[in-house]
């Protein structure tokens, strides 16, 4: 199966790197410095969200069957054929918002500069020189990891394994555990 | 086996693309009254307006009917339905043509409402804004108008009067009701909309339903709505839409407002399936519903065009009733009912919000000038999620997907 990006919620410190890190990467500049001075300015096709005692990248899951795509009356709510993202072709919006009306997760947003559909496309320039999407590469936590439900299935498992046998990697994981831990009993 | 659609619209394309990929053997025929490929309607009024170009409208070329084996019979109106004999009338008269068929489909869409009020039928510079021809009309009209009434004041009659706007028309809109958007908002948003329509210059007059359209074989001079005379050279009649069911006479199709089909799109007839605006089908309440929007649509021809191939193999989770629109390009969404047991507002930056809730769950919302997270609210009504638990979080604005994502719980770490 194609690679997706899957999440770890327990793990997300609302750090917002992605958030940075994905406006710079749809940015023209594609540099932070040269993102901040853009205009309009860039905005993250991600964004983290309160969850509860939790926080969560929440961004577009390129639904297989995705309602945007059949809400769309311009044709322009695609999925790209290589990787299988839903991504929008700007020279077809013209900005209804019928996708933001009937998308369940919230994954689309009105950009109300461009007047254009606003979503994750899973970094496609990243992705086919063979890198993650920006907002997994940035994540200090490892929240997000871009691989196959094949490759998840086995990151667990190792993950685990590691944790059972006390290695460091899962220490690293305990650490933030806990602070995540302080911080929901501070808003409880 | 013979698969004949009547149709060209968003459902009809969507059964078609739907079948072929099911059973590339198929017989498939298209019929439509319109000569041209797939357009959207959708995107009318602002072709009127320019910013839209006529080309980006269509949304398939002649080559996807080729590609799909699709015979198209484009140009010429279904007239007769014999469910006995299997067969579809297309055109009248002596040129008319029997096309039999194994399956069904119609999906011939819903036409223009033109009340019955004198001139409006029959003065030139009249227009309904339904179809591409009607847009067509319009544009050609521009050059000439200066002042323009439209009829009505639907998301269709705002869409035309912001595009006449913007065309440089003096534009007046009449309405029948003491509000605009009457089967979209509540009074306190249509008051938004009204402002925002006044401050764009756009004069609005409610409580003023149209009496008559005056003018003569020259044109149109004035619209009566209401006791006054509003002079203009173009009228937009933007009265509504209804399902279109001229050609269903003696079919033995059972129908009320629209064709009324189940679940699976299947109508009283056997092998005849229906969807898009021509349908009353059942919404996600189980209600029998004509709710003609663009989502309906290609999901209702999905639908039919898989359970056409193979019988009963797709059923539809419900037609949803939700409509977003743009009032000089501030957005406005609505769904669901307005008057629940309790409603949440928020207000601000020009934005007013209101959830309404009943029993715990979501009945319905209307939004004005932010409509992101729209189908996440719609969502939670759809899902009949229990939102008691997080009500308050409802409509602050970090509210999102994160607080419904299922979370495990918060490790409990002993003291070494």
């Amino acid at each position: 199966m194609e690679k997706a990006i899957f999440t770890f919620i327990e793990k997300c410190v609302a750090c917002k790197g992605c958030e940075i890190a994905c406006a710079v990467e749809h940015s023209q500049a594609k540099s932070l410095f040269g993102a901040i001075a853009e205009s309009p300015r860039p905005r993250p096709r991600v964004r983290v969200e309160n969850a509860g005692a939790y926080s969560y990248p929440a961004r577009c899951l390129h639904c297989e069957d995705a309602a945007c795509i059949a809400a769309c009356p311009m044709g322009a709510m695609t999925r790209n054929a290589v990787t299988n993202a839903v991504y929008v072709d700007e020279s077809k919006c013209i900005g209804c918002w019928m996708c933001v009306m009937v998308c369940p997760f919230g994954g689309v947003s009105a950009d109300p500069v461009a007047k254009k559909a606003h979503k994750c496309d899973r970094c496609p320039d990243r992705t086919a020189r063979g890198e993650d999407p920006a907002c997994v590469a940035a994540c200090p936590t490892r929240a997000m990891i871009y691989a196959t439900p094949e490759e998840l299935a086995a990151h667990r498992r190792q993950a685990t394994a590691m944790s059972a046998a006390g290695m460091a990697a899962a220490r690293i994981a305990g650490n933030v555990d806990l602070w995540r831990s302080q911080k929901g009993g501070m808003r409880k | 086996m013979k698969i004949v659609i009547i149709g060209n619209g968003p459902a009809a394309v969507a059964a078609a693309e739907a079948a072929r990929e099911l059973d590339g053997d198929c017989g498939i025929t298209m019929i439509s009254k319109e000569a041209v490929p797939f357009y959207s309607p959708c995107p009318l009024a602002e072709y009127v307006e320019a910013s839209v170009p006529r080309a980006h409208l269509f949304l398939r070329d002649g080559r996807f009917y080729r590609d799909r084996d699709i015979t198209t019979l484009f140009g010429r109106p279904a007239t007769a339905i014999d469910t006995e004999a299997r067969q579809v009338t297309v055109g009248g008269g002596a040129g008319a043509t029997l096309v039999a068929y194994d399956r069904l489909f119609i999906a011939a869409g819903a036409r223009a409402v033109m009340p019955p009020i004198p001139g409006l039928a029959d003065t030139p510079g009249v227009f309904a804004l339904k179809t591409l021809a009607d847009a067509d009309g319009i544009v050609a009209r521009l050059a000439a108008a200066r002042r323009a009434v439209v009829i009505g004041s639907g998301f269709i009659g705002l869409e035309a009067a912001q595009a006449l706007v913007r065309r440089g028309l003096a534009v007046t809109v009449v309405e029948a009701l003491g509000q605009v958007l009457p089967q979209m908002l509540d009074a306190e948003m249509a008051a938004l909309v009204e402002t925002r329509l006044r401050d764009h210059g756009v004069a609005v007059r409610l409580n003023s339903p149209a009496q008559a359209v005056l003018g003569g074989q020259a044109g149109v001079a004035a619209v009566r709505a209401g006791g006054r005379e509003i002079s203009c050279d173009l009228v937009v009649c933007a009265a509504g839409v209804r399902p279109d069911l001229s050609l269903l006479a003696g079919s033995g199709i059972a129908t009320a407002t629209g064709i009324l089909a189940n679940e699976f799109m299947e109508t009283s007839q056997p092998d005849v399936y229906a969807a898009g605006d021509i349908v009353e089908a059942l919404d996600r309440q189980g209600k029998h519903r004509v709710l003609p929007i663009w989502p309906n649509a290609v999901n209702g021809g999905r639908i039919a065009g898989g359970n056409m191939v193979a019988a009963r193999t797709r059923s539809y989770r419900g037609l949803d009733g939700i409509n977003v629109v743009r009032i000089f390009d501030l957005p406005v969404v609505s769904f669901g009912s307005s008057t629940g047991e309790r409603s949440l507002r928020y207000a601000g930056n020009g934005i007013l919000k209101k959830l309404s809730l009943a029993g715990g769950k979501v009945v319905g919302a209307q939004f004005f000038g932010d409509v992101n997270a729209t189908g996440l609210y719609h969502g939670l009504m759809n899902k009949g999620v229990d939102v008691g638990s997080f009500e308050s979080e409802l409509l602050s604005p970090g509210f999102g997907y994160g607080r419904l994502v299922p979370r495990p719980p918060l490790p409990i770490r002993r003291a070494a």
